[in-house]
């Protein structure tokens, strides 16, 4: 099969934004993606269009996808919505990449959106959890916080780590969406806010959870045979990987690692010929603290229960051997579910192409971005290699 | 007389407890003279949920299965849904076969002492089993003396054609006497004119009635007289031909406060758990009309009437409902009820499935097996004894429960989730689920800590009250 780049990407700032709607969003993250392309692209070119959404709030939840398309005037092509609950934008590229490996594409638009603000709170939790086992899981009165608070628990009583070490993330991540004009939280915190916010789900605390954001990515893949027409800084799609796993945590093996995440890892280190060391820079999904601990380890960054040490050594830091979540992740970017997959690759895009500012990671070549749906019923992971001297 | 015998008594109690003073600091005064403490239900507690632990501990103490009752009647005034057949899932969650007679007795205080009289009628049953259960949590208006004494519990007495337990004789009273405490259609207080002493000629004339109609009896160990506060028992001593000290060792209301339909079993009990061998049972219902009987014998019992965590008054308003939220609009998740009442095996029964490929316990047993991943024709059905150890817990913080439980965290605050491994039948193999923790006052779980069922009130959606099991700690009792 032939291989697939991506060409532009581009995302909304993340946050509130009540007044606007999911298609205006969409429109300006399909504007910023397009202006990105080096050498420009005509939108006729484009074939056809996936769009990720959980869809929160109901809205237009039918045909979200061609109503989203028609708005952006990329009119009559195939065009659907993909619903793979926070993981709904990471399955959207992943589905753009497969139309132009198998020949069906030659360009395509991947992109999510999500509206998370407009609604009252009440109206908010119905939705936020609609994406945990609904008949058991969510009738003994939890949404996701508590199900990762959960996974927090057993991973805290199983290995030496603390909740500060769940407070290191919100640290560190938040230092680096305060140098992210996109973030929805740009602010810095310290340790001691971080520890001493109020519980949500104990073990976490507010600092150890994510917002609810709006906003929008987008993310234009081309194949090999037209790439050279749109750009002469091409970044290949190395490797993916998706998985799935029962959707209720209780019906898992284990309660300390995803193991949808480590078998996406593996099969797109697999797919791109790489290892855990080969990467320079990774986005993951931190939707809560302990969820970048998981990450850490099903990616294979450390061995299970090393999450801890790379954080007291400094590793994922921006100036680490590896930096995790140089955009502030979910945490302080912002977290609008239906958007999040594309906006990590959209992070990665700029980070491997140098625009990344002042969170610039230093001459990356191969960057990764992990994206999970709900605790772990979906993930997908890609690898993203910044092609010198095609 | 019946040829049906008394073989063991249960009764249980709320834990949570407000005292007297709560109410004079609240108020000024307290208007239910001789209650120094009463009993309220937890907010996933109701009347059929206290059944439930009243009739397990009868079934305990009488050292019986649930297999074999054949008969059961449930007694209340305050039943969860005024219309709708709660003998199902009564029957259900104490796992008592489909094929049982039941019967609902309600509408006054007297319901639970009706139930009794009714079922020695009814009985013996060929060789099986007949159970009784009162239970009652009444409510009236937050100033008025029937809130102040309005308690709560339980009490459940197995019959069988064989046991300790003899009704030597029993008698039946009515006599109108309109405007003594009621309730209208619709309504879920109970109030009462307060005509002083037409409510007390009320209650003496059909307790004194039921008593005239028995024969002379010689002597008593106690006298468990209905009890809608602390004082009215012991104006009818005389009337009943006992002592106050009778009286006195069977009072449980001075502790839960009027139990209404359960209060004369629930006197019942703690008189024969305290090695009473002559109980005189005195129900009054209003009216009015009243049941007397005489009950001979040792009687097993077992009993958890003990208190534990104190409320504030604020605290029991929001018990009460008084001052919380109902369940919000919204969307999104929704477990209808035919879907949930699929899944009723598991929740009322701890049904799990052996996997006969792997022999793995599957639970819910649906689907693929969750450890093989083939995908059965069918799961053998394997009952859990209802133990399990702790593999992940949260404590949902106030205002971050989800919708269908915001009325839950609204009345008793902020609430643990867990993860449990639930015990396999053998000891050996466990299978894991997602429950609810009971805990009290500051109380707090961890991973590994070992756990039991109870059943509770899950949520409350569409009108329709759905109960399941929750766990708490194995120590609790």
């Amino acid at each position: 099969m032939r291989d697939a780049y991506i060409i532009g990407a581009g995302q909304t700032p993340f946050g509130s934004m009540p007044d606007r709607s999911y298609r205006s969003l969409f429109l300006t993250a399909f504007e910023r993606a397009v202006e990105s392309v080096p050498h420009g692209i005509d939108e006729d070119e484009i074939d056809e269009a996936v769009i990720g959404s959980l869809g929160v709030g109901g809205r237009q939840l039918g045909l979200s996808g061609p109503a989203a398309t028609e708005h952006l005037g990329l009119h009559g092509i195939p065009s659907s919505r993909i619903e793979n609950a926070c993981a709904a934008s990471g399955y959207s590229v992943r589905q753009a990449v497969q139309a132009v490996k198998s020949g069906m594409a030659d360009v395509a638009l991947a992109g999510g959106v999500e509206v998370m603000t407009d609604m009252s709170g009440d109206m908010t939790k119905y939705w936020l959890g609609v994406s945990g086992e609904t008949e058991w899981e969510r009738l003994t009165g939890t949404t996701f916080a508590g199900v990762y608070a959960q996974m927090a628990s057993a991973y805290l009583d199983r290995y030496d780590a603390t909740r500060e070490h769940l407070s290191m993330v919100a640290v560190k991540n938040h230092a680096n969406g305060a140098k992210n004009p996109n973030a929805h939280l740009g602010f810095e915190c310290s340790l001691d806010d971080a520890m001493s916010a109020p519980d949500v789900a104990h073990p976490l605390n507010l600092y150890h959870c994510c917002p609810t954001s709006d906003g929008a990515a987008a993310v234009l893949v081309a194949s090999e045979d037209v790439v050279d027409e749109y750009t002469e800084e091409p970044v290949r799609v190395a490797g993916v990987g998706a998985s799935s796993e029962r959707v209720g945590l209780f019906q898992r093996e284990e309660y300390t690692t995803i193991a949808s995440s480590r078998r996406a890892g593996e099969t797109a280190y697999d797919r791109a010929g790489l290892g855990a060391s080969d990467i320079d820079f990774a986005e993951v999904h931190d939707c809560f603290a302990i969820a970048e601990l998981l990450a850490y380890e099903d990616l294979g960054f450390c061995d299970p229960g090393g999450a801890p040490q790379l954080l007291d050594d400094g590793v994922t830091d921006l100036d680490g051997d590896l930096p995790v979540n140089a955009s502030g992740g979910l945490k302080s970017k912002g977290h609008p579910i239906g958007a999040t997959g594309a906006g990590q690759i959209a992070e990665a895009f700029k980070q491997l192409r140098g625009k990344a500012g002042e969170r610039q990671v230093e001459d990356p070549t191969y960057g990764l971005t992990h994206n999970v749906g709900g605790s772990g019923g979906a993930a997908v992971v890609h690898i993203l290699e910044r092609e010198v001297g095609r | 007389m019946s040829d049906v015998r008394l073989k063991s008594v249960g009764a249980y109690s709320p834990r949570l407890r407000i005292s007297a003073a709560e109410f004079r600091e609240a108020w000024g005064r307290f208007e239910a003279a001789g209650v120094e403490t009463k009993a309220v239900p937890e907010a996933d507690e109701d009347s059929l949920t206290m059944a439930v632990e009243a009739a397990r501990r009868a079934i305990d103490a009488a050292d019986v299965s649930p297999d074999d009752v054949g008969y059961l009647a449930f007694a209340t005034t305050t039943p969860p849904m005024a219309e709708s057949d709660l003998t199902a899932r009564l029957t259900s969650l104490l796992g008592v076969t489909a094929d049982a007679t039941t019967r609902t007795m309600t509408g006054s205080t007297r319901a639970g002492a009706q139930a009794l009289d009714a079922s020695l009628d009814a009985g013996p049953w060929d060789g099986r089993l007949g159970i009784v259960v009162a239970a009652d949590c009444p409510t009236g208006s937050p100033d008025s003396g029937i809130e102040h004494a309005a308690g709560a519990g339980a009490a459940a007495v197995v019959l069988g054609d064989d046991g300790p337990g003899v009704v030597r004789d029993r008698s039946s009273y009515v006599e109108p006497f309109p405007g003594t405490r009621f309730r209208t259609l619709g309504e879920g207080e109970t109030t009462e004119l307060g005509v002083t002493d037409y409510d007390r000629q009320s209650f003496a004339a059909a307790l004194g009635g039921a008593v005239d109609g028995l024969n002379a009896f010689d002597h008593v160990d106690a006298a468990a007289v209905q009890s809608p506060d602390g004082k009215r028992p012991y104006r009818v001593t005389d009337v009943l031909g006992v002592e106050p000290d009778h009286v006195a060792a069977a009072d449980t209301v001075e502790t839960l406060g009027d139990t209404g339909a359960a209060s004369v079993l629930l006197g019942a009990a703690k008189a024969f758990d305290n090695s009473a061998e002559r109980v005189l049972l005195a129900a009054y219902g209003s009216g009015a009309g009243a049941n007397a009987m005489i009950v001979d014998g040792e009687l097993p019992t077992k009993c958890a009437l003990d208190a534990s965590v104190d409320l504030t008054y604020p605290e029991y308003l929001r018990r009460r409902e008084v001052i919380t939220a109902d369940e919000p609009d919204g969307g999104g998740a929704y477990v209808s009820v035919p879907s949930w009442k699929r899944t009723i095996p598991q929740r009322h029964q701890l049904n799990a499935g052996e996997c006969p490929s792997c022999g793995a316990l599957n639970f819910p047993p649906s689907g693929a097996c969750r450890t093989c991943h083939s995908r059965p024709d069918a799961y053998e059905t394997v009952s859990l004894p209802g133990t399990g150890t702790v593999e992940g817990v949260t404590t949902i913080a106030q205002g971050g429960a989800p919708p269908e439980f915001v009325e839950q965290q609204s009345q008793s605050g902020p609430f643990v989730s867990a993860v449990i491994a639930l015990d396999g039948p053998a000891g050996d193999e466990a299978v894991s689920v997602p429950a609810q923790v009971l805990t009290r006052g500051d109380s707090s779980v961890a991973v590994g800590d070992r756990t039991e069922t109870v059943i509770r009130r899950i949520y409350r959606q569409e009108g329709v009250i759905r109960y399941g099991f929750k766990m708490q700690p194995i120590d609790a009792d």
